[in-house]
């Protein structure tokens, strides 16, 4: 049975004839349910465009203030950092390295591998770390926590609302600017077209 | 009623890239994204057993411990993960009351319910509904990361509320613990494998 005319659901395993649909539909498998396929109009490029925004709202919202607040005269601001290093300073090493990973370090690093990725794929550039970046990019996807990161700020801020003054910062548009950008590129990136492209830029027969 | 499985037909699916492949001693690397093949996830079941059985050890001190130490005018109280709720419904917050309660106790313990039913589905052989299991899984998977709310709600309020004397916020060791049972359940339903759900309607 030749392999190329099929593909297999990778929740439940079940081999079915390759489904290409067409944008703006998606493929289900039929037993599972699972979503198999969702093409984007030119996915590349907007996962390029919108990995440099991401990049470009990723300083200030990690260096700006996102909330301030005023007791009895004493103000403070707080940014992404300062909660990871008042951690650290309270010996609270593991949770201060939990939270600079997944509020921090892994968005970021999500951010250049869709901007390494994408930029190869848009000049049509081989490299031989290609593979590896996009395995790298869906591996560590789901340990980026933005959004629920914005919602501890929400709780936060309702917590402190009744004892304090608060201010948002610039910090905290750029952060929800950076949300929405991540939201998009994970919607826009299709895994697909992505191996399917790598595939071709090296010269394998490849289809998925 | 024999399914045709991609297994059955001697392929194997690349978990990363979909490449598909026959199934052969010789061919352990996929050749376009060089990632292992496997018919099955190795060793699933024993990995996710692995996490979930530290997720449940560390849960039980993640609730018994101060998650964190607020103090006020010099006189310090710790809150366990249920006290901060109350103390929130106390002083009238009820939906974000209701939020923490669903974050940090439903989420998590759902997880480690919903996971140890699908591992004893797994090796019990059980033959139910698969459809709604698989459903029961990509629910799990999905959820997991919101329980991480207490932590980074933690982290804030420790760099805002940081006035010595006056009002201090301080992590407690319940922080180190929660975090942890949040990373052992989502790394438990990573290496749990939900075609293992489906295998079962094939056997004998
Ligand atoms: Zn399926
Ligand atoms: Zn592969």
């Amino acid at each position: 049975m030749p392999a190329a005319h099929f593909s297999a659901c990778p929740d439940c395993d079940l081999l079915l004839n390759r489904a290409l649909p067409q944008i703006g539909s998606t493929a289900h498998c039929p037993r599972c349910g699972c979503l198999l396929h969702r093409p984007r109009t030119d996915s590349v490029e907007r996962t390029l465009a919108l990995s440099i925004a991401g990049l470009l709202l990723l300083f200030p919202a990690n260096f700006l203030p996102l909330v301030g607040i005023k007791v009895l005269g004493h103000e403070k601001d707080g940014t992404l950092w300062t909660g990871v290093m008042t951690l650290f300073n309270e010996h609270q090493w593991a949770v201060a390295i939990l939270v600079f990973l997944s509020s921090i370090l892994l968005p970021f690093i999500n951010i250049v591998l869709c901007l390494l990725v994408s930029g190869h794929l848009h000049h049509n550039r081989r490299h031989r770390y290609l593979t590896h970046w996009l395995y790298w990019l869906q591996h560590l996807e789901e340990w980026a926590m933005l959004e629920v990161y914005c919602l501890g700020i929400i709780v936060a801020c309702v917590k402190l609302s009744a004892m304090a003054e608060l201010q948002f910062g610039l910090g905290l548009y750029a952060f929800v600017g950076l949300l929405f950008t991540n939201a998009l590129l994970t919607s826009n990136l299709d895994g697909h077209l992505f191996w399917q492209r790598i595939a071709q830029l090296n010269g394998q027969h490849y289809e998925n | 009623m024999k399914i045709n499985t991609a297994l059955a037909q001697g392929l194997v699916r690349c978990h990363s890239c979909g490449f598909l492949g026959k199934r052969d001693i010789r061919l352990t690397k996929c050749p376009l994204c060089a990632s292992p093949l496997h018919g099955r996830q190795p060793h699933s079941v024993q990995k996710t057993l692995a996490y979930l059985l530290s997720a449940y050890l560390l849960y039980i001190p993640a609730n018994i411990f101060p998650i964190m130490t607020v103090t006020k005018l010099g006189a310090g109280e710790p809150h366990t993960i249920i006290g901060g709720i109350i103390a929130l419904i106390n002083s009238d917050m009820l939906p974000i009351a209701l939020l923490v309660l669903v974050a940090s106790i439903l989420v998590p313990l759902l997880k480690l319910i919903g996971i140890s039913l699908l591992l004893l589905y797994v090796q019990r052989g059980w033959t139910g509904d698969a459809y709604r299991w698989t459903v029961m899984y990509r629910i799990i998977s999905f959820v997991g990361r919101w329980s991480m709310l207490d932590i980074f709600m933690i982290s804030i309020l420790v760099a805002l509320v940081d006035m010595g004397s006056i009002s201090e916020v301080l992590a407690g060791p319940a922080a180190t613990a929660f975090g942890a049972v949040v990373v052992l359940t989502m790394l438990a339903a990573k290496s749990f494998d939900p075609r293992l759900i489906w295998d079962n309607q094939n056997k004998p």
